[in-house]
């Protein structure tokens, strides 16, 4: 009875938030396939009442935070493994071509190089509008970590934009326990 | 080429600067070619990355409108809805029936016990909130709800710096937080940290005297102004008001015309300070470009909500 009042509680917020949540999953995952099945996983695990939710917590954040927890429960808390089996045409997939010609190949390339932990700060800030402080929630990671990251990632993008050359490649990764270290 | 950082320049596209620090950073701006140019593919950047989640949303959203969800079978309502509503309908009828039989209201009322009653020669501070003895284990637990994970961010290695101590409780609380330097009233800075409410950030701030117990200025996101108004509970005395955005509380064991003077002091201090701010804006802007330009220290870091 317990379990049905949990999914009758939590189920409707999750519904209206399937869109965003699937693209934090597709995302995260590298690929639409592999983010639908990631979702259904961390969907079904959420429902199942594994991971209470607490009413006073937005549930874009716990929802966020979830999937994450999932991610790095099925890949480790690096997550390096995933990283390197990402393909690139499935990620390129995500981004709906407009009139046939792909979406901003560059844009796509430079989010395809980033580990998925800085493909999520993005979104989460530029997609979401969250601050720092809530990311680091999602991500379990400090919000000063955070936003050093940002800025490093940020111009990164700027710098190969202008051809100032590929600082881009030497961002490296982010692990949970390093930007809480 | 100014020298003018990354974190500011980023910090200055997404936003987060005080209206006055971006109006300083425009004005560098204008003067240095370079430094304009790198905030154009800073801007530039960050539309790209917009447009590029703006792009996976759509495709999610019609990949999952694709595959609608069916409608729960039932009759105008789903069944499981409309049995829930019975349920609870049936839950308030027992509640009353109860209710009736155990109290025979509404011919008679229990009687609430407001307060323990008490000797007429014990005084009794009647603005203390509550009349349940204090229990040492039950304050500390309480006490324990306040700390978050931000209580021990602020490093206790940046306390004596003011400044840095202030841009990171700003980051939390609110641009306009006002760290006050309360020296001339005998009172010296000692340390800050976030503490939380309700999962809302509060900044403490403690000071302590030549003796006796500290005074904390509390500080968290609330009315635009509110005039200060004191309150005692127990023995800790307290004056709340609220300014530019932020509500403050003062507290210490002192008397209330010394908490309201000391308030007062304190929001004068901040009038002064947007004051001296104002002519320094001034002063500025009246020397011109030939000293070069002046670096803003960068400020705290609000991004908007969706």
């Amino acid at each position: 009875m317990q379990a049905e009042d949990y999914q009758d509680t939590i189920k409707p917020g999750l519904v209206a938030l399937l869109p965003r949540l699937k693209r934090f999953a597709d995302l995260l995952a590298g690929g639409k396939t592999a983010g639908t099945a990631l979702l259904g996983r961390a969907l079904k695990r959420m429902l199942a009442g594994q991971h209470r939710y607490q009413r006073n917590t937005a549930i874009d954040r716990f929802a966020f935070a979830e999937i994450y927890r999932q991610w790095l429960h099925e890949h480790g808390d690096g997550g390096e493994a995933s990283y390197a089996e990402t393909d690139k045409a499935d990620f390129a997939q995500l981004f709906p071509a407009k009139d046939e010609e792909e979406f901003d190949p560059f844009t796509v390339s430079f989010l395809y190089s980033l580990p998925p932990q800085h493909r999520l700060m993005l979104l989460l800030v530029y997609g979401e509008g969250f601050d720092d402080i809530d990311v680091g929630r999602v991500l379990d990671a400090a919000p000063e970590a955070i936003s050093a990251w940002l800025v490093r990632i940020s111009a990164s993008l700027a710098d190969c934009m202008s051809g100032r050359g590929a600082r881009g490649n030497g961002i490296g990764t982010l692990s949970a326990r390093e930007a809480t270290s | 080429m100014s020298e003018l950082s990354d974190d500011l320049l980023v910090a200055y596209v997404d936003g987060q600067l005080a209206p006055k620090q971006a109006l300083a950073v425009d004005k560098v701006l204008a003067q240095d070619d370079v430094l304009a140019k790198r905030v154009a593919a800073l801007k530039k950047a960050h539309k790209r990355l917009e447009a590029a989640f703006d792009a996976i949303l759509a495709g999610a959203e019609a990949e999952l409108a694709s595959h609608p969800v069916p409608k729960p079978r039932g009759f105008f309502v789903s069944w499981s809805a409309l049995a829930q509503a019975s349920l609870a309908t049936a839950g308030m009828v027992l509640a009353m029936v109860m209710l009736l039989a155990g109290f025979g209201w509404p011919l008679q009322m229990p009687q609430i016990v407001w307060r323990q009653p008490v000797a007429a020669d014990v005084e009794v501070d009647m603005e203390r909130v509550g009349s349940i003895p204090r229990d040492w284990r039950e304050e500390l637990a309480r006490a324990q709800a306040l700390l978050s994970r931000d209580s021990l961010e602020v490093g206790l290695n940046s306390q004596a710096n003011a400044e840095l101590v202030r841009f990171q409780l700003a980051r939390a609380v609110g641009p306009g937080l006002l760290v006050p330097e309360l020296e001339s009233e005998g009172l010296r800075f000692m340390r800050a940290q976030l503490l939380r409410f309700d999962a809302e950030p509060v900044a403490q701030l403690l000071y302590l005297g030549a003796s006796g117990a500290p005074f904390a200025l509390y500080a968290k996101a609330g009315e635009a102004s509110a005039e200060p108004s004191f309150r005692r509970y127990g023995e800790v005395g307290s004056v709340a008001w609220s300014q530019d955005g932020i509500t403050y509380l003062l507290a210490g064991e002192a008397g209330e015309a010394s908490l309201l003077r000391l308030a007062d002091r304190i929001r004068q201090m901040e009038n002064s300070a947007d004051a001296a701010k104002n002519s320094a804006n001034a002063a500025e802007n009246s020397a011109g470009a030939a000293e070069g330009s002046r670096v803003p220290p960068p400020l705290p870091k609000h991004k908007p909500k969706p």
